[in-house]
């Protein structure tokens, strides 16, 4: 009995067809124009959408530049927490203040550490710029001013120990046109 | 060891049954009593021109049979000497050293047709009969593809199910900082190629039931949106990139739809969506996380995970009534679930103590069972025959590595891609 290579030869034929896609982020998007003008709020599909839409004058830049407090761009977390501890509060008082006055953008990226699942830790990065996110809109700001992002655990500290896992525990806060 | 016994006899009480076409019946349990005894022999190669294989035909046979758990491969060093076909059989010999079945051939090169031939006998050696003889023919180049063949031809023969030793997986490889790629190889590792490089993290790779497809997470428009590649024309589709994070692409059994995760500016959020980008709506909606979709084989439910709880667990829900069950109990976190090819089985990575661990619960009586010890286990996926498990792990604490380990749970293999942190990976589908 004679049994010829099929599978083999179906399995080449297979690889022969695979190319590489080197990333162009811009070339790629055209077969769904439809998805980028399904988004919510009308805001833009991602980022460079809502890049477009706000910048801060020189004026504002300076200030934001100059305020100590503006500079502390970090919220940071207990494990498995989402709750905003109380040494924050004053920071996240002095950007809501600015983001109101400047009428200015800011994305918010969450991060996690690398414990767990990627998907899981990019749905706890969401969770802690959410947290942000709702005490900003507590203090007046728009929800239209905020977009939030999760990097999850992508750009976490891979080797951390228990202590040094809180640094990646974050959300950390981003002025559009900055 | 008893809780495996228990386990399993519950598991698969059903499939003596129904493999009793197969030769022998063959009961996958814990113990290593019940491994298949199989010699694999030198294969007589001398006319095979000079090539380096890093691996001879016997190798890679036996490094297919060990990776499933179900083969002892016996020491055939003290054997006087090699069979080349089934008439030269000393069955005293085989015998001796407690074979049950013998796996012998031998390699006809021809240099000029550039082709080979590879006659090879699976040999009972109890029943002092020859189960099967058979030729492959192919080019050298197809070297371990043809060896690959007779692992997958000897493996349903022996347990009544296919082999996957012919599958390809799909893995990404972090090679620095700024440097990610997607790769496809052998399930083994072997015959690795990159098909999609990147300057920024790619996740989640999940490859379409018919083989054709394989949907990932891409961190290059500076936050997390779905593509879908297609592997024979390598052209690739923008699937979804709504505001916030797009991520956790799932596809249905039949390969037409796929269960997404968005979340727009609040919490992540299961949606479907058809595999063209047309027909998204939302699934699942509450406060807490939803994400991490798996569909079950009838493509009727979905298993996720929720912190609806306090800590992630996994629920599932049907997709027509919406009627919701939590499924998982055990351990503080239990993420990244997954099904067996016939339903049966939840696989995901079980947090306790702080390790992740893969585990496995028997869906039928909700025993539950670790088959790994972690630390940092994560993303475990069934081979498609519901055999082994593909799933990364720390090496020495640090770098992140593939391997599998059978669902008996008695053979963790590495899969050696290279010295580079693997994010996370995906196996291919029987394609025969």
């Amino acid at each position: 009995m004679k049994k010829s290579l099929l599978l083999a030869s179906l399995l080449a034929a297979l690889f022969a067809g695979c190319s590489t896609t080197e990333v162009e982020p811009m070339g790629l998007n055209a077969p769904f124009p439809e998805l980028e003008s399904k988004t919510a709020d009308g805001a833009g599909a991602d980022l460079s959408g809502a890049q477009d839409g706000a910048g801060l004058d020189s004026d504002e830049l300076a200030k934001l530049k100059a305020s100590d407090v503006l500079k502390e761009r970090s919220v940071y977390f207990d494990f498995d927490s989402f709750a905003i501890k109380s040494e924050y509060e004053s920071v996240i008082a002095a950007h809501a203040q600015f983001i109101n006055e400047a009428n200015a953008k800011v994305v918010l990226y969450g991060n996690a550490s690398y414990e767990g699942s990627h998907e899981y830790n990019l749905s706890l990065g969401q969770k802690r710029a959410v947290a942000v996110k709702d005490a900003l809109v507590s203090l007046g700001v728009s929800d239209a001013s905020i977009e939030t992002v999760s990097f999850g655990e992508e750009y976490a500290n891979q080797e951390c120990t228990a202590s040094a896992c809180g640094q990646d525990r974050r959300t950390d806060i981003s002025y559009v046109g900055e | 060891m008893r809780d495996f016994l228990k386990f399993f006899i519950i598991l698969f009480f059903g499939m003596q049954i129904q493999h009793a076409a197969a030769i022998e019946t063959i009961e996958i349990l814990g113990g290593k009593a019940n491994q298949i005894p199989i010699a694999v022999t030198p294969f007589d190669e001398q006319t095979l021109a000079a090539q380096k294989q890093p691996q001879k035909i016997n190798q890679i046979i036996e490094n297919d049979l060990i990776r499933s758990g179900l083969f002892d491969i016996l020491n055939t060093g003290g054997v006087s000497s090699y069979p080349r076909n089934a008439d030269e059989v000393n069955y005293s010999n085989w015998s001796a050293i407690q074979a049950q079945f013998l796996i012998l051939g031998q390699v006809v090169a021809d240099t000029k047709s550039n082709t080979m031939e590879v006659k090879w006998s699976l040999v009972d050696i109890y029943k002092q009969n020859v189960v099967l003889s058979l030729v492959l023919k192919g080019r050298p180049s197809q070297y371990r593809a043809i060896a690959h063949k007779i692992s997958d031809t000897v493996y349903e023969k022996l347990t009544g199910t296919k082999g996957v030793f012919h599958t390809k997986i799909a893995f990404v490889k972090k090679k620095s900082k700024d440097s990610y790629a997607l790769y496809v190889s052998d399930y083994d590792g072997f015959n690795q190629r990159a098909i999609v490089k990147s300057k920024k993290p790619i996740i989640s790779p999940r490859w379409s039931p018919n083989g054709e497809k394989i949907a990932y997470v891409s961190f290059e428009k500076e936050k997390p949106v779905i593509y879908i590649q297609n592997l024979v024309s390598g052209q690739r589709i923008l699937l979804a990139n709504f505001k916030g994070n797009n991520s956790a692409p799932a596809w249905s059994p039949d390969s037409k739809k796929l269960a997404i995760v968005l979340t727009y500016s609040a919490n992540s959020q299961i949606y479907l969506i058809n595999e063209d980008g047309t027909d998204i709506k939302q699934l699942i909606r509450t406060y807490a996380i939803n994400t991490e979709p798996a569909w079950a084989p009838n493509g009727e439910e979905i298993f996720y995970v929720s912190d609806r709880g306090g800590s992630g667990q996994i629920y599932k829900i049907n997709i027509k009534t919406l009627e919701t069950k939590r499924v998982t109990y055990e351990g503080n976190n239990n993420l990244s679930p997954s099904l067996s090819p016939d339903g049966k089985l939840l696989l995901f990575i079980s947090q306790k103590d702080r390790k992740y661990r893969v585990a496995l619960q028997n869906l039928l009586n909700n025993q539950y069972l670790t088959l790994t010890e972690g630390p940092h286990d994560e993303s475990p996926l069934f081979s498609p025959n519901g055999h082994m498990v593909l799933f990364t792990y720390k090496d020495y604490g640090k770098t992140s590595k593939i391997g599998t380990v059978s669902i008996n749970g008695l053979t963790k293999t590495p899969i050696n891609v290279g010295s580079e942190t693997i994010l996370e990976s995906t196996w291919g589908p029987i394609t025969n």
